[in-house]
């Protein structure tokens, strides 16, 4: 604990250098221009931007990645709040209060509870990261490749059932998303596969290629002539972003509740983002005195799930970094960036660069800061950007994908992948899957075929392993507790839906 | 006979990849469980596809029995689904860049695949559609060619 402490210390030497400070002001700035935008959540922002990261050094590479992660995350609840329209599902509850406070011209207020409760929270869950990281590097030091695989098979079957519709759709994504990782030279053997003769697929499917494809082409071909937000109905003016003493006063404890939501259950695998920020309204509207004014523009139903998000978003960087195992697809693309950069992160990132670890830990706290500094001024900027109308957006946000993609690899061919995937995409969304399981199973299938295989190398091809060994058995019996959970419900619900038409 | 629903085609779909995925698997080599070949963890995947797929499909109602809310991501949507300009011309607007990339360089690259992108919504005109790419062109340019130093050059030929 002790420990922790000082290596943080160290952490801010790094994080404080003029240099990665800078990188990371301009994550924040970026993360948050882009994220605004209509259509882009943290997915596409954070693909949209993998470019820029890709040739600066690891250091300020990653503290850039921080920076636009918070930023693209706030800059999404702006969107929500002002004009009803959450580019990243866990914002779709913040805009059941949040925008009828934009109607009542309290949108700034919203805004300022937001940054405050996100700070606040964000806060919160690296304390929590501080202290729990070490203790699960410790802990992970003795997994062996079983183990990995049974953590990661309950990380993506929970990616899998959690997501929004139906789960069984949710498996099919997970399963598309690791055979999508197949493609390309297989490390063990060195046979090409699945590459349809094509050789520049040798290398594999590029991670930026196949997320603005999904996120950002596939997007613009749903949403093209047919949006119907009105960009002009967003104003705000910057002295309403400090909220009233009553308004802070109102907010206080549904923001210390959500964050408590947030906390537990990103500890607890199998509870996406979505549903944390849905669990914590619940809360509020349960314990409020008139439950009545939620939907009409409480305060209380703004604070305590953007509160939930951000504290869940928080620990969830636990597993991810000590492990390297994320619990979602942001996480997922995160983690992608991170071995991008070369750096594998799992206990050996936090024993052999520290500076790495601890210098991420130190800037998601600077970018946390930093992002309420620069927000309140700026905030005229972004709401003069979400009046982008979308006829001039997409086709810009294609052009930079374009050039994005392009300049990861020097590849024209994987500028050709995205519209692929674009296509794809699109046609997933139309037959309503979800598509964030394909970038978890994307990125963790690499890991997980490797780890598969040399456990069942070791066990002489014994599947018993993962039952005999504690740490698989445990992960293993999680993921079964799992499963039984969604069959059960799958079960009920059908029940209900043939009551009614019982005599 | 009754109208497929999306569970229908999406299980179809599913079927049909996981079968493609398991058949093309099968001749990388398959191994055994305590020597897996490059070909195990597919044909698994595959047929994990193409199960889910079948289940999908036995579990699909027919259409109007169920409707199912949008889900939040798109409740700003409204129209008809179909938007054929609009597909082609974004479709098109990418594999431009790809295109042009190689046998014109980063200002027809760029120029072309903003212009015929914008052309997709139905509220540009050939004007705005011009006017959008030449300042983005504009813009790739001082950005990507000055200060980033892009490996596109600006032509080539």
């Amino acid at each position: 604990m002790h420990d922790s402490l000082i290596q943080l210390a160290y952490g801010f030497g790094i994080a404080l250098q003029p240099e990665n400070l800078l990188w990371c002001v301009v994550g924040v700035l970026v993360g948050n221009l882009i994220g605004v935008l209509p259509g882009m959540g943290p997915l596409s922002t954070i693909s949209m931007l993998l470019p820029i990261v890709a040739v600066i050094a690891p250091v300020p590479g990653i503290l850039m990645l921080a920076g636009i992660f918070y930023g693209s995350q706030y800059g999404g609840a702006i969107g929500a709040i002002l004009l009803n329209l959450p580019s990243h599902p866990p914002h779709a509850v913040t805009c059941l209060d949040g925008y009828p406070l934009t109607l009542q011209g309290r949108g700034g207020t919203a805004l300022g509870i937001t940054m405050m409760a996100s700070f606040f929270a964000a806060s919160v869950g690296i304390v929590v990261m501080i202290f729990l990281s070490p203790l699960l590097v410790r802990a992970a030091d003795s997994f062996g490749p079983a183990d990995i695989c049974a953590i990661m098979l309950l990380g993506l079957l929970a990616g899998a059932t959690m997501a929004r519709g139906s789960p069984l759709k949710g498996v099919a994504m997970t399963a598309f998303g690791l055979l999508c990782g197949v493609v390309g030279t297989d490390s063990m053997s060195g046979s090409a596969r699945y590459t349809l003769g094509i050789t520049d697929l040798r290398d594999g499917v590029e991670l930026g290629g196949l997320t603005m494809g999904l996120f950002g082409i596939a997007d613009f071909l749903v949403s093209v002539n047919r949006s119907t937000v009105d960009p002009a109905k967003a104003r705000v003016a910057m002295r309403d972003m400090w909220p009233r003493r009553a308004d802070l006063r109102q907010a206080f404890w549904p923001m210390l509740r959500g964050t408590g939501v947030g906390t537990l259950f990103g500890a607890l695998p199998g509870t996406g983002p979505t549903i944390t920020t849905f669990l914590a309204y619940a809360l509020e509207r349960r314990i409020a005195r008139e439950p009545a004014r939620f939907g009409h523009g409480a305060l209380e139903g703004v604070a305590a799930p953007e509160a939930a998000s951000h504290s869940k978003t928080q620990v969830d960087f636990i597993p991810t970094m000590s492990l390297g195992i994320p619990g979602d697809a942001v996480m997922a693309l995160i983690l992608g960036a991170l071995i991008m950069k070369g750096l594998q992160p799992g206990p050996q990132l936090v024993s052999e660069h520290p500076d790495i670890f601890w210098g991420l830990i130190a800037s998601f706290w600077i970018g946390n800061v930093l992002l309420v500094i620069l927000n309140v001024p700026l905030i005229g900027v972004w709401v003069r950007l979400l009046r982008v109308p979308y006829r001039f957006l997409f086709p810009s946000a294609l052009f930079f994908i374009a050039v994005g993609v392009y300049s990861t690899r020097n590849n024209l061919f994987d500028v050709a992948i995205v519209a692929a995937f674009g296509v794809v995409g699109a046609i997933l969304l139309a037959l309503e899957f979800p598509l964030s399981p394909i970038v978890l199973g994307f990125v963790l299938g690499p890991m997980l075929e490797p780890n598969f295989r040399r456990a069942m190398l070791l066990s002489r091809g014994e599947l018993s392993v993962f039952v005999t060994r504690p740490v698989a058995a445990g992960f293993m019996g999680a993921s079964a507790l799992l499963v039984l959970v969604q069959v059960l419900g799958w079960w009920r619900g059908r029940r209900r839906a043939a009551a009614p038409l019982a005599p | 006979m009754h109208k497929w629903t999306k569970d229908h085609v999406g299980g179809t779909l599913l079927v049909a990849v996981g079968l493609a995925v398991v058949v093309a698997g099968v001749g990388y080599g398959v191994g055994s469980l305590r020597h897996m070949g490059p070909g195990f963890f597919p044909v698994a995947l595959g047929a994990l596809l193409a199960l889910v797929g079948a289940a999908l499909l036995a579990g699909a109602r027919r259409a109007g029995a169920v409707a199912t809310a949008a889900p939040v991501e798109m409740a700003h949507l409204a129209g008809p689904v179909v938007q054929w300009r609009g597909w082609a011309c974004i479709v098109a607007g990418v594999l431009a860049f790809v295109v042009l990339g190689e046998h014109g360089g980063l200002v027809p690259a760029s120029f072309v695949s903003v212009f015929v992108a914008a052309l997709g919504d139905r509220r540009n005109g050939v004007g705005a559609a011009a006017a959008l790419a030449a300042a983005l062109t504009a813009l790739g340019v001082i950005v990507f060619h000055a200060w980033l130093h892009l490996q596109l050059p600006l032509f080539t030929w």
